[in-house]
């Protein structure tokens, strides 16, 4: 391969955003043909769409009473928004451009894993002098090394068919086109995260990729809470977006360049000088604090839950598989930096494992479907801080990989049932769905299957793999061993009630106004794509006992070696053989008695959840909030500052300003005497107030000069 | 004398087009909107050429210095002022269709001012410029004074006589400072001083430097701004709230980096802890604001200390990013007013409860002012991105470590209030649904703020290269 020109690198995450682009443009013509005096002008491309979507239409019209049937085109409409038939228009295109051009992204993305064989381990692309003046030079450059490779096949892979499915899923949205414009974009910012060469490209799309989720997750932001969600999400991500930008700039003190592999390859330079040793574990730390953000970590998880309020592909893509997972992809790119100090990475190895048992146990109770899929992300994302903190990189990876094929599946899933129920995403009006949506349940077994670690498959590896190395390390690491496998058969309980309560005992919805169908083929196939990759993605990493060798371990040494070096001198950690066997074995025991009683405890019903509410309602309220986290920060952070900033409307802002007077037009007009009184007494206050801090200063540096 | 007038050339354009304006109104008085496309139209004319009348060059004495540093401010008060105008023209025609000219005819001086004060170094013709520039404004200020739904109070006169009451005050604290200043060193050059001044010089320096304050609003001087904001008609203050700030940072950069560079030692501080206060108090204070004008008012106490750290940077990089950071805020800024102002334009009123339903009523109206907010607020893709991330580079660089630290702590609150008004129009508890009606002109301007903001945030390039070129007029080397 000619290293010279690598170019085209650039069109990986360029294909996204022209595909954003040109959703947008498509949105833009169709809201402009549906106002109403253009109306007649467009008549000629709704004509397209009445050939393609005729039966939608007649479905949403009513769909309250309709029986939809299986029919493949009855989804439009379904989400809630109250509104009369919508034609798509041109906006029918939308999907069609912008699975080409994930596709396309998709297809580079193998040209450049089949590029990276052998001896090379990166591909990079000609840097970009994106802003040069002299006395301030910004380069940039795509990098498509072993690790970015990975990201970029899972993003663009698994955004493909989370793409197709939404097409299907979101079909008959007044936004239909908006939406795709928004998923393209996210998928942009997403890529340049991986892909840039330096921090601050990383840093664009680190940001950028929350403004994209905080879109989607307000997507349907007439209902009111998506909103809100929406809004939450993105300031929790902004603290830690704050967190790592000082931790960028720390880093940009002490390399002098924000050149990734330029830090990557000085970490151990440093290390000899213990101030700035210091300042790299401070920069880690900063580092690890814009993780914990955006890949919901302790103490800044509690906006995943609710990011729930988006488009269910939106939680599949954005908030299980790809977006959450930065915080992973940006441990492992700076791995050195973490491996440099052993206390860090212990840290960040508690964090995941006390978030993992949090949120898994959270999961338990949880009624909404879209919910426990949600604090089970939190929850595995956990699992791979905790491989982190054993500086067991490729272990996490090997995780990331295999949860974004189960999760997404999961997500999709989940959000087929939610479709073929009529919007219900609470579990206990479910049940017995397997006969109705057998594509759907089929596939839904093979991602729970994957999630609670049944041996064999994919999690079943990547989540022992983990837990070796913990165990492997010994000392206070056996105590997050023994929190992940407690979190390992909550893992399997509460995906086993899941579904449970979803397809089998009895159906406990209404049926004369229930029809649950299942999806069309559009959304159901790439279920089944997803599923084999499920179940077979454990491939990728088997574990050595087995007899083979780790492929992913093996592929990712280039960009782990830096760091690998630097935790040999602190000492390896090997299993024997036969504690190995006995992990596994462990592992897979436990995930399948847990998947038993989850079964046997649901299968019947609701009861147990019932039963549990009844008899220790404390406890149910404790799980249901997730410890009282986020209400503890209601209570203790939002309150508080709401009444400081109440306090500091009413009395100072009064006092110096006549702010309330004038919002209070009905008083102020009644007595608008007293008002101008009022105010002008104000203007002696500034004259006094300004002069006053005019002193002030003058005096305090004539004292500091006499 | 001829031979240094062609530097006056674009600033003389201005105050011709001033007086043509009030002569067209005194002879032939015109209702409609033929004044103010004119005006625009005409100072559309003037930014044109600024990039072909090539006059650069130093008046007798170094009174006045025309070099990349004013030719970058007079284009960006030109585009502040076109926009202002283009702003005003739809407001002007409905509510005072009889005395329009003497609207634009006072913001052009101002704008002549603000053009000349770039150039100025020396401390006559510098507060002389100052002057014309706010003179003007305070009567601007309450040119609306009948306007506003009539369940409020009338607020516009009341925000005029504030405001000029306390510029006044602030004009005395700036020349009872210069009057030291200039009767200890013996000159009016504004790089008189040199090294190791006299307590007395210092005084004078630092009761400057409070006059500064107050112009660009930054705390403890800031307290005219939210209620000037509140009070005065909506499409002058978008011009109120960034043209004489941008004219307030240049006149600080002016005085501070290029004529008392030497005596940093005594300014810095100062400096750095309006900067601080700035961001703490203007984004604290905009957490609780229910009137979407005072919200902004706050905000922009908050955007002007991320200025001023840049500003205290004391580097041509922290300089050059000021002016950038300025002239994204210009073009931001006046896109959220003029929002604001067509949301309010029937029934008047800015509070948040105004703009509900706004995105469901005007989608582009919305999705414009989400796209502004965003841009305050700092996002990618937005030319406030790179503004608030450059600042925080450069002043990080410049070993500012705490106010950085400080700094970004306070975005994520800034973030916070910013998607609360964006919120605000989402909700779908509005009482009406037709659609806004916003006049031609105003929509031109909302465009013309839009291409700008997400331009630059696509492609800054070429402003950070003129602001790095402008900023070697006053910070020499690198």
């Amino acid at each position: 391969m000619n290293l010279t020109d690598q170019t085209w690198l650039w069109a990986i995450p360029a294909l996204p955003l022209a595909g954003s682009a040109l959703c947008g443009i498509l949105h833009y013509l169709t809201i402009k043909a549906r106002m109403p005096k253009r109306a007649h002008g467009a008549h000629g491309h709704d004509d397209h769409g009445h050939d393609a979507h005729g039966h939608g239409h007649a479905a949403h019209a009513d769909h309250a009473a309709s029986d939809h049937g299986a029919g493949d085109h009855a989804h439009g409409g379904d989400h809630g928004h109250g509104h009369a038939k919508v034609e798509p228009g041109l906006s029918a295109f939308a999907p069609w451009i912008a699975v080409l051009a994930m596709a396309g992204a998709f297809a580079l993305a193998i040209k450049g894993f089949l590029g990276l064989q052998g001896e090379t381990h990166a591909l990079e692309s000609p840097a970009w002098d994106w802003i040069d003046t002299g006395t301030f030079r910004i380069d940039l450059a795509i990098v498509l090394d072993r690790l970015s490779s990975v990201m970029t096949l899972v993003i663009t892979g698994v955004g493909t068919l989370i793409h197709i499915y939404a097409a299907g899923y979101m079909k008959g949205d007044k936004h239909y086109a908006k939406f795709f414009a928004y998923l393209n974009l996210f998928v942009f910012a997403m890529l340049m995260l991986v892909l840039s060469s330096n921090l601050l490209g990383l840093f664009v799309g680190w940001e950028g990729v929350g403004l994209c989720s905080y879109f989607l997750i307000g997507f349907w932001y007439e209902k009111g809470w998506p909103a809100e969600a929406g809004q939450k999400a993105f300031v929790m991500n902004r603290i830690g977006d704050a967190s790592f930008l000082i931790g960028s700039f720390l880093l940009v003190k002490l390399f002098g360049t924000l050149d990734l592999s330029d830090i990557v390859a000085g970490v151990s330079g440093l290390l000899g000088d213990p101030e700035k040793k210091y300042e790299l574990l401070l920069a880690g730390l900063f580092l690890f604090g814009g993780a914990c953000g955006k890949s919901a970590q302790l103490p800044l998880f509690t906006w995943l839950p609710d990011a729930m309020a988006g488009p269910t592909p939106v939680s599949a893509l954005i908030h299980a598989a790809t977006m959450v997972t930065a915080g992973i992809y940006l441990t492992v790119r700076l791995n050195p930096v973490y491996a440099a100090s052993p206390d860090l990475l212990f840290f960040i190895g508690a964090v995941g494992a006390v978030t993992a048992l949090i949120a898994g146990s959270t999961a338990l109770v949880q009624r909404d479907i879209k919910r426990v899929l949600a604090y089970s992300t939190v929850s595995q994302l956990g699992y791979m801080f905790l491989g982190l903190g054993t500086g067991a990189w490729a272990a996490a990876i090997f995780h990331l990989v295999t949860h974004a094929f189960f999760k997404a599946l999961l997500f999709l899933g989940a959000g087929s049932v939610i479709h073929g129920m009529h919007e219900e995403q609470d579990m206990h009006k479910m049940g017995g769905l397997k006969k109705h949506m057998p594509a759907t349940y089929f596939t839904f077994l093979a991602g729970a299957a994957a999630l609670s670690g049944l041996p064999l498959l994919s999690g079943y590896f990547s989540k022992d793999e983990i837990l070796a190395h913990t165990f492997a390390h010994g000392g206070a690491y056996r105590i997050l061993w023994g929190i992940g496998i407690a979190t390992a058969a909550m893992t399997a309980f509460y995906t086993w009630r899941m579904v449970a309560l979803t397809f089998f005992g009895k159906e406990r919805f209404d049926p004369h106004h229930v029809h649950p169908h299942e999806s069309p083929s559009v959304m159901t196939v790439p279920l089944m794509v997803l599923a084999v990759l499920s179940v077979f993605g454990g491939l990728l990493g088997l574990p050595p006992v087995l007899g083979s060798t780790h492929a992913l371990e093996h592929w990712l040494e280039p960009v782990t070696a830096a760091g690998n070096a630097l935790l040999a001198e602190h000492g390896t950690h090997a299993l024997d053989h036969g504690t190995e066997w006995m992990l596994l074995g462990l592992g897979a025991v436990i995930a399948l008695v847990f998947m038993g009683l989850g079964i046997r405890a649901y299968v019947g019903g609701t009861a147990r959840d019932e039963k549990v509410a009844s008899s220790a309602p404390g406890l149910a309220r404790f799980l249901q909030g997730a410890w009282g986290i986020d209400a503890a920060y209601t209570a203790y952070v939002v309150r508080p500052m709401q009444l400081l900033f109440f306090v500091v409307a009413i009395v100072i802002d009064q006092f110096t300003i006549d702010g309330m007077v004038n919002g209070a037009g009905a008083v102020a007009r009644t007595c608008g005497d007293r008002v101008r009184r009022m105010t002008s007494g104000n203007i002696a206050t500034y004259g006094l107030w300004m002069g006053a801090a005019a002193a002030l200063i003058a005096f305090l540096f004539l004292k500091r000069i006499g | 004398m001829s031979a240094w007038l062609h530097l006056f050339t674009l600033e003389l354009a201005v105050v011709a087009i001033a007086l043509l304006v009030l002569l067209w109104d005194a002879f032939a008085p015109a209702a409609g909107r033929a004044v103010g496309w004119t005006t625009a139209l005409l100072l559309g004319g003037v930014f044109a050429a600024s990039f072909f009348v090539d006059g650069r060059g130093t008046v007798p004495h170094g009174v006045f210095v025309r070099d990349e540093w004013v030719v970058f401010h007079e284009r960006l008060f030109l585009a502040a002022g076109i926009l202002g105008v283009l702003g005003s023209i739809d407001w002007l025609a409905t509510r005072t269709p009889k005395r329009q000219a003497e609207y634009y005819a006072l913001l052009l001086f101002s704008l002549a001012g603000m053009m000349l004060l770039a150039g100025a170094r020396d401390w006559i013709l510098l507060v002389t410029c100052f002057e014309l520039m706010s003179m003007p404004l305070y009567v601007l200020c309450a040119y609306g004074k009948q306007d506003g739904p009539a369940s409020e109070p009338k607020l516009a006169a009341e925000a005029g006589l504030k405001l000029f009451i306390t510029g006044a005050a602030s004009s005395g604290l700036t020349l009872f400072g210069l009057a030291l200043v200039v009767g200890m060193t013996g000159t009016t050059h504004v790089g008189g001083i040199g090294a190791n001044p006299a307590p007395l010089t210092i005084v004078g320096m630092l009761f400057v430097l409070a006059g500064f304050g107050f112009k660009v609003g930054a705390v403890p001087f800031h307290m005219w701004v939210p209620d000037t904001y509140q009070g005065a008609p909506t499409p002058f203050v978008a011009f109120l709230s960034v043209a004489p700030k941008a004219a307030g940072l240049a006149t600080l950069a002016i005085v501070l980096l290029g004529g008392w560079s030497a005596d940093s030692s005594v300014w810095l501080p100062v400096l750095l802890v309006l900067a601080g206060a700035s961001m703490v108090v203007g984004n604290l204070f905009a957490l609780p604001q229910t009137d979407a004008r005072r919200l902004l008012g706050f905000s922009g106490v908050a955007q002007i200390g991320y200025a001023l750290l840049a500003l205290g940077a004391m580097s041509r990089g922290g300089l050059a990013m000021t002016l950038f950071f300025v002239a994204t805020y210009v073009f931001t800024n006046l896109g959220v007013f003029f929002v604001l102002h067509a949301a309010a334009e029937e029934g008047g009123g800015h509070s948040l409860a105004r703009i509900a339903g706004l995105s469901r009523r005007s989608p582009w109206l919305g999705g414009a002012l989400l796209v502004f907010l965003l841009s305050l607020a700092g996002i990618p893709f937005v030319a406030g991105f790179w503004a608030k991330l450059f600042v925080f580079m450069e002043a990080w660089n410049a070993g500012l470590v705490g106010l950085v630290v400080l700094g970004v702590a306070l975005a994520v609150i800034g973030l916070y209030y910013y998607l609360t008004v964006a919120r605000s129009t989402y909700m779908a508890d509005g009482d009406r649904t037709t659609p806004v009606p916003t006049g031609f002109a105003l929509r031109a301007a909302i465009l013309v703020c839009l291409i700008f903001v997400v331009g630059l945030g696509l492609w800054p390039r070429p402003l950070v290269e003129a602001a790095d070129r402008a900023a070697a007029g006053i910070v020499s080397g690198r």
